[in-house]
């Protein structure tokens, strides 16, 4: 499998700050990968020596093999890159914007006046006559995805997309991204676990500069964290919530209606004792559904309390 | 290479499109129009003060105005006034690109950060030289009408010059722009450099050896005075073309 990113080590050190400390990484061709954090993890500092914009202080870091550092500009070639906060010429439109970000890679002629077509439609900005100046926080942020990727680029790189976005901007954003997926490598970090999991097929965590898990969403919600248990019942739900929290495999247990969650910790004495327990408290069971850990469980399991 | 074309091309417009293309123009039409008329009424304006009771007695003589004068008072405004507006109106160049994101989006693309700051400099040179050349047109014009046709040549080259003189500031500019992140800042640098080469215009060895003989050269020349311009040119040349390599070799090195 092509490797579209390769992190190997990759150190960045401000005064006595390490904002990265040893990551390692490789994000396969094709992927739409999360790189998830909590604040001042790293990400954008990850993101900024894969641009250009910034030196390691050790490591490397590669784009399809090419070094970001000394192959620079032939790894921006293959880039389309989103900032977390994207500046524009306010003096320009949509579309001028567009067609000079295409230019800058060298599209033109009818395949850039077609792309422009297809990305203002895309960002759903056709026919809007505004100075980017004036346009909202949200249609700054789909510009930005259009002009990242106006070079139909190999490798298309997102810092924080939606972090400071409204539901509906936030929607139009991943919608964007959901619509690359096959045919586009994405590198999409963020700190919102929400929009990792639904638009991500792989995920890297990183924690105080260093990467602590990096695997496929579906392999990462099957492993690490806490499990849990769903048990429903027909009655009296507080007693058998009371009953089943004292039981040696139980970390706690919560009633909703006649639904009651409990956290374990040994999945086969669970699966045992709860009908066990039901039973001999005289109520009926309904269903009993062991629960996936969300990202959300691997991710504070993972950085603790910082996030 | 298409990188910088393209992005000279986005400078060219983004002047056209904003303020930049009315401040050095206008005060350069400005003077233009303006130094002749002053250079014809300053005398009359003068003679017109010893009219009154308190002046009894106090008598203001005045040669009658000539060419010289009016071409004199352009080239007097051009190497302050406009100087210092070239200082602060291109002292934002680099910086005001790093502050707004916009270098993170251009540089981020295959375009080389040497390429960003050449283009910069080539395109306020090209707003430089068409203001230049347009005022001291309109400065001729106005001087011919008013007065005679004298002194062209004088004149021509005493704008030729502080056209070298104002294109180094730019490059000069440049390089206090990528160091400082204010424009502020980096005006205040410029103006401190042009003051130290007012100071060193007196100076005969650095008026005769160092771009500073160009502060001074243009009103020479135009009251008749042999002046020696090979080695303030070289000079300034040389240290333009210096001042383009610091600011992209500083630049380049920048974290963004």
């Amino acid at each position: 499998m092509t490797t579209a990113i390769e992190l190997d080590g990759l150190t960045k050190v401000y005064g006595d700050k390490r904002a990265l400390d040893g990551a390692t990484l490789s994000v396969p061709a094709g992927s739409v990968y999360g790189f998830l954090g909590p604040n001042g993890a790293g990400k954008t500092t990850t993101l900024r020596i894969l641009t250009g914009l910034a030196r390691p202080s050790s490591g490397t870091a590669k784009v399809f093999g090419k070094d970001a550092v000394r192959a620079s500009t032939a790894v921006r070639a293959d880039i389309g890159f989103l900032p977390d906060v994207p500046g524009y010429y306010h003096w320009m439109n949509a579309q001028e914007f567009l067609r000079f970000a295409g230019r800058l890679y060298g599209v033109a002629g009818r395949v850039l006046d077609e792309r422009v077509a297809s990305l203002l439609d895309l960002a759903g900005l056709t026919g809007v006559p505004t100075k980017i100046g004036g346009y909202s926080r949200g249609m700054k942020q789909r510009l930005g995805v259009a002009q990242a990727l106006i070079s139909a680029p190999r490798l298309l790189m997102l810092d924080e997309p939606t972090s400071a976005l409204d539901p509906m901007g936030r929607k139009d954003v991943l919608d964007m991204i959901s619509a690359l997926s096959g045919h586009t490598t994405v590198f999409f970090s963020t700190h919102i676990l929400s929009d990792v999991e639904r638009v991500c097929d792989t995920v890297a965590i990183l924690h105080e500069g260093r990467v602590v898990r990096e695997a496929p969403m579906s392999e990462l919600k099957h492993s690490g964290a806490a499990t849990r248990v769903l048990v429903e019942i027909a009655d009296r739900p507080d007693q058998v919530a009371a009953g089943l929290a004292q039981e040696p495999w139980s970390t706690e247990c919560t009633v909703t209606g006649r639904s009651i969650t409990c956290g374990i910790d040994d999945l086969e004495a669970a699966r045992r004792s709860i009908p066990r327990v039901v039973a001999g408290l005289d109520a009926s069971l309904v269903r009993m559904e062991e629960l996936e850990p969300t990202l959300e469980d691997v991710f504070v399991e993972l950085v603790g309390g910082d996030a | 290479m298409h990188g910088f074309a393209v992005f000279l091309a986005k400078e060219m417009r983004e002047i056209v499109r904003t303020w930049r293309i009315w401040v050095l123009p206008l005060i350069l039409v400005f003077i233009g129009l303006t130094s002749p008329i002053i250079a014809e009424l300053t005398p009359q304006l003068l003679s017109s003060l010893s009219t009154g009771p308190e002046m009894e007695g106090v008598v203001i003589q005045l040669p009658d105005p000539v060419t010289r004068d009016a071409y004199l008072q352009f080239t007097k405004n051009a190497s302050q006034i406009v100087i210092i507006a070239v200082i602060i109106s291109v002292a934002g160049m680099i910086s005001a690109e790093k502050r707004s994101g916009t270098a993170v989006l251009v540089l981020t693309k295959p375009v080389s950060r040497t390429g960003l700051v050449v283009a910069k400099i080539l395109s306020n040179w090209v707003l430089l030289l068409g203001a230049t050349a347009l005022g001291a047109l309109l400065c001729v014009g106005v001087t011919v009408v008013i007065f005679d046709t004298e002194l062209l040549v004088e004149f021509a080259t005493a704008a030729g010059l502080w056209y070298v003189l104002a294109a180094m500031f730019v490059a000069f500019m440049a390089v206090f722009s990528v160091l400082v992140g204010s424009q502020g800042g980096a005006a205040g640098a410029g103006v401190a450099l042009y003051l130290v080469l007012s100071v060193l215009t007196g100076w005969g060895p650095m008026r005769d050896y160092s771009p500073a003989g160009l502060l001074s050269a243009g009103d020479r020349i135009i009251v008749g005075e042999s002046v020696a311009l090979l080695w303030p040119v070289v000079t300034a040349v040389a240290a333009t073309v210096v001042a383009i390599a610091l600011a992209a070799w500083l630049f380049e090195r920048q974290e963004l």
